[in-house]
């Protein structure tokens, strides 16, 4: 029931979010000077053959028309065609947006595993050999850039070493997995191709652990500090008096408490790793949003960016549902409240 | 036990990382790895040089470019004929060319790519301003008629915009699209190769066409990678998994020059380098200020500095490969003296510009750095403004800049591309007079030459055109830009066209150790 109170409210939400977001997209993207016919028809074209170009992406029409079509096509889940490539924006979207999602929750993953227990260690062993080496790690993680870690990472494995791959998602040479969901790792597993999965596990392991470090380091240092305030509390005390094992303290006790503001936290990092991406899918050659995204706006391709703002709205919001929903389980008075 | 797994893993994955190393490294299969993916392989539609490399690949055209040379030779067409008014060009065409499904090319082909092209109204339509009708006489002849006579005509049907395509693609029109969305992504020519898939932002790969005419490629397939960052390609090519890598910048051809293995191609390109003068606007409107700026630039410090040398100073409009090029023309120099005593005739001071540029080319911050340090010291002010590039494109079609940097490159090769694009006044604007240059002497001179045939007459009429504008200096000529890509020495037969950058003869080309 009380969970319902927090969904219902929150999609009637969705619906207002992707409209203003919508509006505005158009408004930024019109205000622009720079014609996308001058883009697709040549930077020399006749005045004549642009009117014609113009005229066939029905960008003649008045700007209100163009934002009225917009939104009634969008309404019907179409999303428009792409002005640069022909394509269905949906469809390209479709196709790019697994491979982002997938490096994203690989890389998510990771800071988690590593990023959740190291923190733990450090703030228990506060100031000992292993907090020093956590936080040596969390300083790199934070302020080295993306970019120059993922070249040097590159440099390393694939030019050096030759044992991972620099580029790609996947071998060539190995037929690509039939599209069923668009993340190769299920989509190979599903079809019992293992070659394609070692490939595309083999082609995950650098641009993942580039977009990962970034994060351990945010996720580590808050993990610490609110483990070290948790452990502060009355009832860590309470506990430890009664005479309860170190083991259930620090994990039943100290932890989950602890998680509560790094669930906000991991809201955020899931914006950051779209961010991180576009970065990290260059270097990698990563065909995913990143790279769909820059090359859009740098041609003035509206549908395309207006697709992918309406989808990443609807990301936003859903991931601040999910966040308020783990809120509930992870903190009992919020649920009592809620 | 635990342990004994993990390494296993690895092991495994080591192993099937080396398998799949050596099995690239065949010898009929070429990986090139570019920056960013086409926007569509569609001969119709498509304006870009990335696109080009897949049209050229898949289609053939009535005629070609001969070798690296900008004569067109037969291709298709085995033989051609103009009437006495220089507007009915007629073609033969040759016998035994195929589509790749098999069908003879025939003038139906012929004239359903010019139809498509003139219906489509894209850009590449653009090559063919006097067309009115292609006719087909018989299965082996076609007629071109033009409503005026247009000089170039010849050697616009060597442009990716003429490729012939087969009229059966219309089976794959959507809504009327004449199969445009299809013809994005696929190809239906008669040339070597044929797009066997295409994943976005990916690769796409090439086979060899079946029916081709011509004798049977050494490569089996291509496959062209994006690869967005140069440090990326380029370690493809060191490690041997591209054979070629595009978008070479200087500094990274002058690191990859000590390797062995690697040929870096530099070669004389058709690309130049200026900046528009608007010609309209004060005081840019007098002469004089305009050759004191052009007297002010230190050329060859901005060729040697920027161009690590891979480029040489301009001289006149049209570029050294190009016929009327002048060798002798008239070339400003960096005299700072000159440039001052200009500025003082004309009776300016206090000159403020500015600069308007965006990161479309990467040598035009650097140029912009460069030319403010060289006109502060002649007294002018000049403030550089960034700009994203559609918005630049805007502001120096609509006239509303003082200097902006442009890269110019032929689509045919004919000095008609640089002569009446700069300079006719009819031309203002986006199309190509992007400094709002108007000297009528000029504008008649172009004029004429576009509308005779005789070559000769037409290089004088070019050439006194190059010399009248030149001392006009309504552009600031900086530099002519070689043209740079690696290659893995390897590859073996490539033939550099200047009208063909990112044009390769893979057909004709071979990998062999």
């Amino acid at each position: 029931m009380t969970i319902m109170r927090i969904i219902i409210p929150r999609f009637v939400m969705l619906f207002f979010v992707v409209f203003g977001v919508a509006v505005i997209t158009f408004i930024i993207s019109h205000l622009i000077p720079g014609d996308p016919a001058r883009m697709i028809a040549g930077d020399r074209a006749s005045a004549e053959t642009l009117m014609s170009v113009r005229r066939d992406l029905g960008l003649d029409r008045p700007v209100w028309d163009q934002f009225a079509i917009y939104v009634s096509n969008l309404l019907h889940g179409d999303l428009g065609t792409s002005l640069r490539t022909r394509r269905s924006v949906a469809g390209d979207i479709a196709t790019f947006l697994p491979a982002t999602m997938e490096l994203g929750a690989i890389s998510l993953i990771l800071s988690i595993v590593i990023g959740i227990p190291l923190g733990v260690a450090s703030a228990i062993y506060k100031d000992g050999p292993i907090d020093q080496v956590a936080r040596t790690i969390s300083v790199c993680g934070i302020s080295m850039p993306v970019f120059w870690f993922a070249l040097v990472l590159v440099l390393l494995f694939y030019a050096k070493l030759h044992i991972l791959p620099g580029s790609g998602r996947i071998d060539m040479g190995i037929a690509l997995p039939t599209r069923i969901t668009g993340f190769f790792l299920i989509d190979s597993l599903l079809e019992g191709r293992m070659d394609a999965f070692w490939s595309s596990v083999r082609h995950l392991i650098l641009p993942s652990a580039v977009l990962a470090f970034a994060n351990l380091g945010v996720i580590t240092r808050q993990i610490r500090a609110s483990m070290l305030d948790v452990l502060q509390e009355d009832y860590i005390r309470t506990a430890r008096a009664s005479g309860l094992r170190r083991r259930v303290i620090i994990f039943n006790h100290a932890l989950r408490n602890a998680l509560i503001p790094s669930i906000t936290l991991l809201g955020l990092a899931l914006g950051d790793l779209l961010y991180g991406a576009v970065l990290t899918e260059t270097v990698f050659a990563w065909p995913g949003m990143g790279t769909y995204v820059v090359t859009s706006i740098q041609t003035l391709d509206f549908p395309a960016i207006m697709g992918f703002t309406v989808v990443a709205s609807i990301g936003y919001v859903l991931i601040n549902l999910i966040v308020d929903i783990a809120y509930m389980f992870a903190d009992p008075q919020i649920r009592e409240i809620g | 036990m635990v342990f004994a797994h993990w390494k296993k893993l690895g092991l495994a994955l080591l192993v099937t990382s080396s398998l799949t190393q050596t099995a690239w490294a065949a010898s009929d299969v070429l990986v090139l790895s570019r920056a960013e993916d086409a926007p569509t392989a569609d001969p119709g539609v498509e304006i870009s040089n990335s696109g080009y490399t897949f049209i050229y690949a898949a289609y053939e055209h009535l005629v070609a470019y001969k070798g690296a040379t900008t004569e067109v030779v037969p291709e298709l067409a085995e033989s051609w004929s103009v009437d006495d008014t220089n507007t009915v060009w007629t073609f033969k065409l040759a016998q035994g060319h195929k589509f790749d499904d098999g069908t003879p090319v025939d003038a139906a082909a012929v004239k359903f790519s010019f139809d498509r092209a003139m219906k489509l109204k894209a850009g590449p339509s653009d090559a063919f301003p006097v067309l009115k009708e292609v006719q087909v006489v018989d299965p082996g002849t076609v007629k071109f008629i033009l409503s005026s006579q247009f000089a170039p005509f010849l050697s616009t049907m060597a442009v990716s915009g003429a490729a012939i395509i087969n009229p059966k693609v219309m089976e794959h029109e959507k809504d009327g699209d004449m199969a445009k969305a299809w013809l994005a992504e696929h190809t239906a020519g008669s040339g070597a190769y044929k797009i066997t898939s295409w994943e976005r932002n990916q690769s796409v790969v090439l086979d060899r066409n079946e029916h081709y005419a011509g004798s049977t490629p050494a490569l089996k397939q291509i496959v062209v990678r994006t690869v967005g960052e140069i440090s990326a390609r380029r370690l493809q090519l060191v490690n041997g998994d591209a054979d070629i890598i595009e978008q070479v910048p200087v500094d990274q051809a002058a690191a990859l020059k000590g390797d062995p293995n690697i040929v870096v191609e530099s070669n004389p390109s058709l690309y130049v380098n200026y900046v528009y003068m608007n010609n309209k606007r004060p005081p840019l409107d007098d002469a004089r200020v305009r050759q004191a700026i052009s007297y002010a630039v230190d050329y060859k410090g901005i060729v040697d500095g920027i161009m690590q040398g891979q480029a040489e100073q301009m001289r006149g409009a049209v570029p050294d490969g190009m016929w009327a090029h002048d060798p002798n023309g008239f070339q400003y120099s960096y005299d700072v003296e000159k440039a001052k005593a200009l500025l003082k005739e004309a009776g300016k001071s206090d000159i403020h510009l500015t600069y308007t540029f965006s990161q479309a080319d990467t040598a035009w911050e650097p140029v912009g750095l460069a030319l403010q340090a060289n006109l502060a010291d002649i007294g002018i002010k000049l403030d550089l403004q960034a700009v994203a590039d559609t918005t630049k494109r805007e502001m120096a079609a609509s006239g509303n800049y003082d200097l902006a940097p442009g890269a110019w490159t032929p689509d045919f090769a004919d000095p008609y591309m640089f002569m009446n694009y700069w300079f006719d006044p009819d031309r203002m604007g986006g199309p190509g007079n992007r400094a709002f240059y108007n000297n009528p002497k000029v504008a008649g001179l172009v004029r004429e030459a576009a509308s005779i045939i005789d070559q000769p007459k037409r290089e004088q009429l070019y050439l006194e055109a190059q010399k009248l504008s030149t001392q006009d200096a309504p552009y600031l000529y900086l530099m002519q830009k070689n043209d740079i890509f690696a290659r893995r020495a390897v590859v073996k037969g490539y033939v550099y066209n200047p009208m063909l950058i990112q044009v390769y003869n893979f057909a004709t080309m071979s990998k062999s150790e």
